[in-house]
């Protein structure tokens, strides 16, 4: 019973460490992840998504990166890295650190092999020095009157591939907590006011810091070539009442405090008017293509922006005013800087100047910190596994009747063999001038 | 200054057309003439064409005042300039110079892909969005360059490859001309290694041109990947290639099949690069110029 136990786990293991599997996986990850972008995804393309018709979307192909297939194949694909590296770590750590000379010529690598006749010790003591003095570490042992060595360069160039593999896993955690931790929201004050952070308009998560951001000015600026030039938004953080950071940030140039952070993503025009009603005196901002609006308190009438210009010598607004649910305005109209206007006998509205309304991106991804080491790690095992490669040279020198004899020497490399065939020449004629020298 | 400077980009772009347009049909005559004198005029050509194609990137980095990567002209000018660069580098470290008559005509068809599709307007200096003003984007086209500049590389050696064997394997009774100009190729065993040498140069290049590519967008909107076709695309790829390394290694898929691998990842950076744009329907807002730069 027992036994028949161990086969299962045995079965699973084999069936994890294989590289069929891993082929597979990998051929299938490719092959959904192309089918999702044959159809508008949701994440993308709401509008699009929707559009499709409903039996694709029920099937999970308008989300095809979020669906349950594609996190199993993604789940395999690490279950089969993290498996088959466990299963090479040991030969991977033999191959590296623990490297035996060769008991005899047969084990000497044959495919690139050269023979040195020679005395014992001065051969040994050439063929060490120059090893060691080409970045090699030699490791050599004595057998009665014959010696072998083994001599390796770039040792790490062997942890490369395994390196690689579980940065892949790296990133899929990264990716995880990116999804299940972490919150992401929008949001879209006017210059000079100060919001809450639990103001967020939320698309995922929930956030538990508690601070609040002030915006000093949002700006739309341009070149002198008429281009733009970039959105900027002078932010400061407010913690309990007390400015605790202020900096500008714009488009490529985000804000991080707390983990929390704040991307410039767009930018709307705005116009500050003051309310003047019964005495009492309101500040307002209205945002361009009525963006929002405002209500006057103890009134039902609502007041937009249809249109601002935001040239800061002459700023103007086109105003639209409803009454209830009606919907022509009541009243319409143009109110330029300093100009005050009468709306419906009801309140006073003067135009201030401008105010820019910045569109920020808020966002807090415990997962990228994650990301960015997975990608590190992925980069630093495929520059050691390609441009890093091991190099193993090792020899067995078999004594003849007296002290001459015949050293075999060969040498191997991780893949590629094409260079080696020269650098492993170099080496022999090193080794023989050495001795000629010394001669 | 700046008409002047626009005229002379555009002299580049004609001269550099011409080169490269020369250099192919002079490649094609040294294989089937054998005559060294053809050979050494497509190689001083393909020189020639590299140097003003540099010129007119230059040039168009200055006129511009920024790297040329804000549509698809610019970024086609890099693409063919990696695909050269690292073409003439391979010609002379490993004295292969057949491989020209299967190089030259990728870059010759890219640039009447330019000349055929694209206006002027569309081939005009462009002001950027704010979104595409990073450094990060430096780094991401300069590794698609010469990454992709690779693949194509391992693209040719591919085709050279399989035209051999398949000379080889029916060419004993068919003793054509052709048989002459492949008997001018490197042995099987030489193109295959080659092409892998390449590739291994190209992927850890991919895998830094996706990575830069995240970390920009990671600037720039705060997501880092989101699945977007053009990232898609470029995933796919990478594994294409990450399959034929794999396949290589385990189950000793050289030759024929390791061949036709590089054929198929090389139509698969195409198809990120052309398919996505102009095949793909339904891309979100910012796609249009992120599109191009997501290469
Ligand atoms: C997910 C993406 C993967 C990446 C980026 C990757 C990357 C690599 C790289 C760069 C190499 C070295 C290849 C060469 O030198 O030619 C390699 C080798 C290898 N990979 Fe992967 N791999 C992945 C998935 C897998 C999977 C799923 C398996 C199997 C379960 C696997 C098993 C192996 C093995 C056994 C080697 C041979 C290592 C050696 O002897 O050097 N890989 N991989």
């Amino acid at each position: 019973m027992k036994e028949q136990h161990e086969g299962i786990v045995e079965d699973i293991w084999r069936f994890f460490s294989s590289m069929k599997l891993g082929l597979i996986l990998l051929g299938l990850v490719a092959l959904v992840a192309g089918i999702g972008t044959v159809f508008p995804q949701v994440n993308l393309d709401p509008q699009g998504a929707k559009a499709v018709s409903e039996l694709w979307q029920t099937l999970g192909f308008t989300n095809i990166y979020g669906s349950t297939l594609f996190r199993l194949l993604m789940g395999l694909l690490c279950i089969n890295l993290i498996v088959c590296s466990i299963q090479r770590f040991q030969g991977i750590y033999h191959q590296t650190f623990a490297l035996k000379p060769p008991e005899n010529i047969t084990s000497v690598p044959n495919k690139i092999q050269a023979k040195l006749k020679g005395e014992r010790e001065p051969l040994k003591n050439s063929v060490q020095d120059l090893l060691q003095r080409n970045g090699f570490k030699v490791t050599s042992q004595e057998i009665d009157k014959d010696w072998s060595f083994i001599a390796i360069k770039r040792r790490l160039g062997n942890w490369g591939s395994l390196i690689s593999h579980i940065s892949f896993v790296v990133l899929v955690i990264g990716a995880i907590l990116g999804t299940t931790m972490g919150f992401k929201g929008f949001m879209m004050p006017s210059a000079g006011t100060t919001v809450p952070l639990s103001s967020l308009n939320l698309s995922k998560g929930t956030v538990k810091q508690d601070f609040d951001v002030h915006i000093y000015s949002a700006e739309d600026r341009f070149l002198e070539n008429g281009d733009r030039d970039n959105w900027y938004t002078d932010m400061a953080i407010i913690e309990n009442g007390q400015e605790v950071l202020r900096q500008t940030i714009s488009v490529n140039h985000p804000l991080t405090y707390q983990g929390v952070t704040f991307y410039q993503a767009s930018f709307a025009n705005g116009a500050r008017l003051t309310v003047d009603l019964k005495d009492q005196k309101i500040p307002v901002v209205l945002q361009d293509h009525g963006g929002n609006y405002f209500q006057a308190p103890g009134t039902d009438l609502y007041l937009i922006a249809a249109a601002i210009k935001s040239d800061p010598k002459e700023p103007a607004m086109l105003y639209q005013v409803y009454r209830g649910t009606g919907v022509d305005p009541v009243q319409k109209g143009q109110i330029n800087l300093g100009q005050t206007i009468d709306v419906q006998g009801e309140y006073k509205l003067t135009l201030e100047g401008n105010a820019g309304f910045t569109g920020l991106q808020v966002k807090e991804d415990p997962g990228v910190t994650v990301i960015w080491l997975g990608c590190a790690l992925l980069l630093l095992g495929l520059i050691l596994s390609f441009y890093w490669r091991t190099v193993v040279v090792s020899g067995v020198f078999k004594s003849g009747q007296d002290s001459n004899g015949e050293l075999t020497i060969g040498a191997r490399a991780g893949k590629v063999t094409g260079g080696l065939q020269q650098e492993f020449d170099r080496l022999i004629q090193g080794i023989q001038s050495k001795r000629e020298g010394a001669l | 200054m700046n008409q002047g400077l626009q005229n002379l980009e555009t002299s580049s772009f004609y001269i550099m057309l011409m080169a490269y347009t020369l250099s192919m049909l002079f490649y094609w005559a040294w294989i089937g003439t054998k005559k060294d004198l053809m050979g050494r005029f497509a190689t001083y050509l393909t020189i020639v064409g590299l140097v003003a194609n540099t010129a007119a990137i230059i040039l168009r980095m200055i006129i511009a005042g920024r790297p040329p990567l804000s549509n698809a002209y610019e970024f086609l000018l890099t693409f063919v300039w990696g695909i050269t660069s690292v073409y003439l580098f391979v010609e002379f470290r490993y004295k292969l110079k057949a491989l020209g008559a299967f190089v030259m005509p990728i870059s010759f068809m890219i640039l009447m892909f330019i000349i055929m599709s694209m206006g002027a307007e569309e081939r005009i200096a462009q002001s950027i969005p704010p979104a595409l003003k990073s450094k990060w984007i430096t780094f991401h086209v300069v590794t698609a360059m010469f990454s992709y500049g690779a693949f194509a590389i391992s693209f040719g050696l591919g085709i050279m490859y399989l035209l051999k064997l398949s000379r080889e394997t029916n060419g004993k009774t068919a003793k054509s001309q052709a048989q002459g100009i492949i008997s001018r190729f490197p042995d099987l065993e030489t193109i295959d290694e080659l092409s892998y040498k390449v590739i291994g140069f190209a992927f850890p290049l991919l895998t830094l041109c996706i990575i830069t590519g995240a970390i920009w967008a990671n600037y720039a909107w705060g997501t880092y990947w989101s699945w977007d076709p053009k990232e898609t695309w470029s995933l796919i790829t990478w594994i294409i290639y990450a399959a034929y390394l794999h396949a290589r290694l385990m189950y000793g898929w050289k030759g024929k099949r390791a061949a036709w691998m590089t054929i198929f990842g090389f139509a698969a950076v195409l198809f990120t690069f052309f398919g996505v744009n102009y095949f793909l329907p339904g891309l979100h807002s910012y796609a249009v110029s992120q599109n191009i730069l997501i290469v």
